[in-house]
């Protein structure tokens, strides 16, 4: 396992797009942070620094699905693959550093875009406005909701042999993921009452009427859940400030960690490769 | 001899479709192993098999002693190298990269004996030229170059010669003579360039269907293929002597029949037989090459 990592993070130093991933994190920072500079000096909006430490999380999952496809792809159009077993190399360690190069990528990352915004957003934004702890609990939520974008990502990067049809599953699952997860925020975030005006006696009046598209029971209880099992729902609640359980989004990551990378191995093993 | 690959009635099977039947080859320390078999004959899936990227559907496989149903095949292949259809190289990496690569993967503790390996192969003044851009003998000789970094045993090479141009089939040729000769590897290397596998090969095994129907070395080969003469005789013991006093080449094929090997002229020899009262009842004279007998052991047309 660990002659594979060593491996395979020389490759990552060496490998094009892991510098444009790089250049992609920074360069995203500064334009986030320019942005919101521009945005308080010509509307006077007040730019608070830790909604831009989160935006990058809602389009990370297409970042993250985008470098695995590529960079795992590579292992099969190459052949590469086969000659990690044909000397040895046990699958399950192949299918883990594989994992383990996508994961601290990903989070490398996010945490070079924090960085960076953090570096120039304090400056001039000032400080988060949300307390230390909170601060931490967030990340902490995306750092694990990265995982399991990994864990997902690497599953089909590793199962499927031709890296053109993994890299068009993985982000059309990531834009899928993300819309998904987009359009049943908006349903849950609707208002149970909305008002509605009607003329009465000549007069204009406002009345509240049950919203119909207001979702109840357990139809709201599943769509719930969804959103909060998918990686991309638990950022668009972070960025909403609607992430009501910090608690239990962590805990739904590693199950899609545990059941995707448990998944991956048991057909990676008996994965006839050509 | 001790014998480094054997493989127990090999199967493979598909959906509808019987790569592998049956299967059992031998290979000795030491050899140069041709697979010969044409398109379709099972070659690929048999190494694919051996280098642990297919599972067998029925029969087993021994290297280095070890059983692929135990555990201990892994450090079997950590004595192997193999090229299995294409050279396992990152083209966006040079040569010497991708060798550093493969040093790390197989846990080398020193980047050493890379210039010696990029010289071995030719490789040596490629510089940062990306290995995508290399013609198809580059990129097999860094793939034999890769499949060496481990100083393996046992090298394993799939259709080497596949797309080559003349100088490249050479080259490559060459290289396998050295490492079986000066490095003492043993190579197996499927090919159904029959031509080619003459000039290496020190045994072969005729793959037809997905069965081995013939084991045999170059040497017995050679024989078979020599210029013979099939005698029909009722007293081969006679025949025998005189072959053994005048240290004629021979073979009892039964006790009817007797081949002679080399070049005679029949009437002279028929009548040097009959000087010592030797009459066969039949005289043949037979020339074959390596195609006819691999024809003539997949049974000629009736596979193509």
């Amino acid at each position: 396992m660990i002659k594979l990592l060593n491996a395979g993070f020389t490759r990552l130093r060496k490998n094009k797009l892991f510098w444009l991933l790089t250049i992609f994190s920074v360069g995203l920072a500064i334009f986030m942070a320019c942005l919101g500079y521009s945005d308080m000096n010509k509307y006077g909006r007040t730019i608070e620094v830790e909604q831009l430490m989160f935006n990058y999380s809602t389009m990370i999952g297409v970042v993250i699905a985008i470098f695995t496809s590529l960079f795992l792809g590579v292992e099969y159009s190459d052949g590469t693959m086969r000659n990690k077993i044909s000397i040895g190399h046990k699958r399950i360690d192949i299918y883990l550093s594989n994992l383990i190069i996508v994961t601290i990528t990903s989070l490398f990352s996010y945490i070079l875009f924090l960085g960076t915004v953090s570096a120039i957003g304090i400056p001039l934004f000032g400080s988060t406005t949300i307390g230390f702890p909170t601060l931490i609990k967030l990340l902490g939520c995306i750092f694990v909701a990265i995982i399991a974008y990994a864990s997902i990502f690497t599953f089909i990067s590793m199962l499927i042999s031709n890296k053109t049809i993994s890299s068009i599953v993985n982000i059309m699952l990531a834009f899928g993921m993300i819309i998904y997860s987009l359009t049943f925020l908006n349903f849950l975030s609707m208002p149970e009452y909305v008002p509605e005006y009607i003329m009465e006696n000549g007069q204009m009046i406002t009345k509240e009427v049950k919203n119909p598209y207001y979702l109840t029971g357990l139809k709201r209880d599943v769509i719930e859940l969804s959103v909060d099992i998918n990686p991309a729902g638990q950022m668009g609640q972070i960025v909403g400030g609607m992430a009501s359980n910090l608690k239990l989004l962590p805990i739904y990551s590693l199950g899609i960690i545990v059941v995707f990378t448990g998944a991956g191995l048991v057909l990676f093993k008996k994965k006839e490769l050509k | 001899m001790e014998i480094i690959l054997e493989t127990n009635n090999l199967e493979k099977k598909y959906k509808g479709f019987r790569a592998l039947n049956n299967t059992n080859i031998h290979i000795e320390k030491g050899a140069i192993y041709g697979l010969i078999g044409k398109n379709g004959a099972g070659k690929t899936t048999l190494i694919r098999i051996i280098c642990g990227l297919q599972e067998p559907t029925n029969g087993s496989y021994i290297i280095y002693g070890k059983s692929n149903n135990s555990n201990d095949i892994i450090s079997a292949r950590k004595r192997m190298g193999a090229i299995i259809e294409t050279p396992s190289i990152y083209g966006e990496m040079t040569a010497r990269d991708n060798l550093i690569e493969q040093y790390k993967l197989v846990g080398m503790p020193s980047f050493g004996g890379i210039d010696d390996l990029l010289k071995l192969v030719g490789l040596e003044d490629t510089g940062k030229k990306k290995a995508k851009n290399f013609s198809l003998g580059m990129k097999q000789r860094l793939g034999i170059a890769i499949a060496l970094a481990n100083n393996p045993d046992f090298l394993i090479l799939d259709e080497p010669i596949n797309g080559l141009d003349p100088q490249g089939i050479i080259e490559i040729r060459e290289l396998i003579l050295k490492l079986n000769k000066e490095r003492r590897i043993t190579i197996l290397i499927s090919s159904h360039y029959l031509d080619e596998l003459s000039k290496i090969a020190t045994h072969y095994g005729f793959l037809d269907n997905g069965s081995i129907i013939k084991e045999i070395s170059s040497e017995d080969l050679m024989k078979k293929m020599e210029h013979k003469i099939e005698l029909k005789v009722s007293n081969p013991k006679d025949f025998v002597k005189y072959f053994e006093e005048n240290k004629i080449s021979y073979e009892v094929i039964d006790n009817k029949t007797i081949n002679v090997y080399g070049k005679y002229n029949l009437s002279k020899f028929i009548n040097e037989l009959s000087k010592k009262n030797l009459i066969a009842d039949d005289i043949h004279e037979q020339e074959e090459s390596l195609e006819n007998y691999y024809m003539n052991l997949i049974g000629g047309g009736k596979n193509d």
